[in-house]
């Protein structure tokens, strides 16, 4: 939210006017301000960012929408933090790939690195691709909304028990504890894979 | 490195060990304790006003500002052990000599707390190697911390000071690198 | 800054310090809220039910829980509290004791016995209308 008045322009007049058609949508009523652009204009939105004078890059991320793919999204502003903005885009879920923008800001390296591990996005062009946070060998992207945590499935939920239920029984299928989508494979018996 | 007296005495006079001898020497690790806190994250704050802080017991006490890892007794993990750090905090444990006790502070520690069901954390530090008092909170008063400390000493009153084992880690494991090394080769980026 | 005596002088806390939880078994009605609400999953019951047959010539059998095991595993809780705001019998209370470290995690489970035995520490104005005494087990 720019607390200027004047002829000086914001960060999102500015992306406006330079991208043009590579904008999808802004929102200004939204704090910060955010804008999407076009997957094929990402880097050139962070440039005209930069240009604009947002020459402080706060962090990158993404978030997973399922069957509209992720979004990778920025927030960047000016030094002296009068004006904001969050620049996204979006990427398909079967082609999760996106280019780099550490030739603009270098220090978006290790959030590139962090979202490629949580979510699976390849940055082309990024200097490293190995694991930050997580260790050797896990395997998975744990911030997908399809991943699940294992532990609440394994671990017998206790508030899963009826007061008057018997133990030994065990007739009536447990319900699921919360966190714990129904399709989850299951064995017989409620016993845990 | 010299060898500790409490070494010596659990080889050569203690088997069988005689009641004065065990009794020396348990009272003399009972008392005294040289704490070294691994503080991994928010309960780290709590350990550090328990033991650093203005406190009876750190006036009372022959506290070091500094134990170096050959002169503790005492290895307090204070927050959240994720599994990247775990070979980290092993090797802390490792390194430090024989008698040797471990106090696992807060939920965290002790069984993962309320990141039990995480993909990235470490369900307690018992894990990793053996604890011998659990402090429990999220996060435990340093008034909790100090208890603990009793309890540990309560527990090491009626430790058999014949088993001490004699082992000592292997050069070899505290050298080995922790971290993998990175597997596409690094270059450098122009500059804008 | 004054120094802290501890373990000389016991610290001075909040009115609502949260040192750990205790059970008024007499109000539970095995009702499993806490349990299922609990994030960390560190309350554990076990009950069942008993049936008091009809008394008049067309009433209805009346049925009712019994409490049989009620646990809380302290080395999981986050001390959230939880558990104490979504109980509609008002069986549970904050207590401001912190001096239960163990040397083994199983010591940190805490069973309905000890958890009544908190109850003792309870703050006066917190327990309302509910006496300690009643802690102990009276089954209709």
């Amino acid at each position: 939210m720019t607390l200027r008045t004047g002829a000086v322009r914001t960060l999102v007049e500015c992306l406006v006017e330079t991208l043009a058609d590579g904008v999808v949508r802004t929102s200004v009523t939204d704090s910060p301000a955010t804008v999407e652009v076009q997957r094929d204009r990402w880097v050139d939105s962070l440039s005209a960012a930069h240009g604009a004078g947002a020459h402080f890059f706060d962090f990158l991320t993404a978030y997973d929408e399922l069957d509209q793919g992720f979004v990778v999204l920025v927030h960047l502003s000016t030094p002296d933090a009068h004006d904001h903005v969050i620049i996204s885009t979006r990427v398909a879920r079967d082609d999760p790939r996106l280019v780099t923008v550490t030739s603009v800001y270098r220090g978006a390296a290790w959030h590139e690195r962090e979202t490629h591990e949580m979510f699976g996005i390849e940055f082309v062009g990024a200097e490293r691709d190995d694991p930050l946070l997580l260790p050797a060998g896990f395997g998975a992207h744990p911030l997908r909304k399809d991943f699940v945590l294992a532990a609440r499935v394994a671990r017998p939920w206790p508030g899963g028990v009826e007061p008057d239920e018997d133990v030994s029984k065990r007739a009536r299928r447990r319900p699921l504890p919360p966190g714990v989508p129904a399709d989850w494979p299951r064995l017989e018996g409620g016993e845990t894979p | 490195m010299a060898i500790s007296v409490e070494l010596l005495f659990a080889d050569q006079l203690l088997r069988p060990e005689p009641a004065p001898v065990r009794v020396s020497v348990t009272w003399g690790r009972r008392y005294t304790l040289w704490v070294v806190g691994m503080g991994l994250a928010c309960c780290s704050v709590e350990f550090i006003a328990g033991l650093l802080g203005r406190t009876r017991v750190a006036a009372d006490s022959d506290l070091s500002p500094e134990p170096g890892l050959d002169d503790a007794h005492i290895l307090v993990v204070s927050g959240t052990c994720t599994d990247k750090l775990a070979p980290a905090v092993r090797r802390l444990y490792d390194q430090l000599p024989e008698p040797r006790y471990v106090l696992s502070f807060g939920a965290c520690a002790s069984s993962g707390g309320p990141y039990w069901d995480s993909y990235s954390v470490t369900k307690g530090v018992d894990q990793l190697f053996p604890v011998d008092a659990y402090v429990p909170g999220c996060p435990p008063r340093p008034e909790a911390l100090l208890q603990g400390l009793l309890v540990l000493q309560a527990a090491i009153a009626t430790n058999d000071v014949a088993n001490v084992p004699a082992f000592q880690t292997q050069a070899a494991v505290l050298a080995r690198p922790l971290v993998a090394p990175p597997t596409s080769p690094r270059r450098n980026i122009e500059q804008p | 800054m004054s120094e802290n005596d501890y373990p000389a002088v016991l610290p001075e806390q909040g009115d609502r310090s949260r040192g750990v939880i205790a059970l008024l078994e007499s109000n539970c009605t095995v009702c499993m809220l806490c349990a299922r609400e609990c994030p960390d999953w560190c309350i554990e019951i076990e009950g069942h039910k008993v049936t008091t047959p009809a008394t008049t010539l067309q009433g209805r059998d009346r049925s009712h829980n019994i409490l049989d095991r009620f646990a809380i595993d302290f080395s999981l809780c986050m001390y959230c509290g939880i558990c104490i705001e979504v109980c509609p019998f008002d069986a549970l209370f904050w207590s401001p004791e912190f001096e239960y470290a163990a040397p083994t995690i199983g010591g940190l489970t805490h069973e309905k016995e000890q958890l009544g035995g908190w109850m003792q520490s309870v703050p006066i104005e917190a327990r309302g209308d509910n006496d300690p005494a009643d802690s102990a087990s009276d089954q209709r």
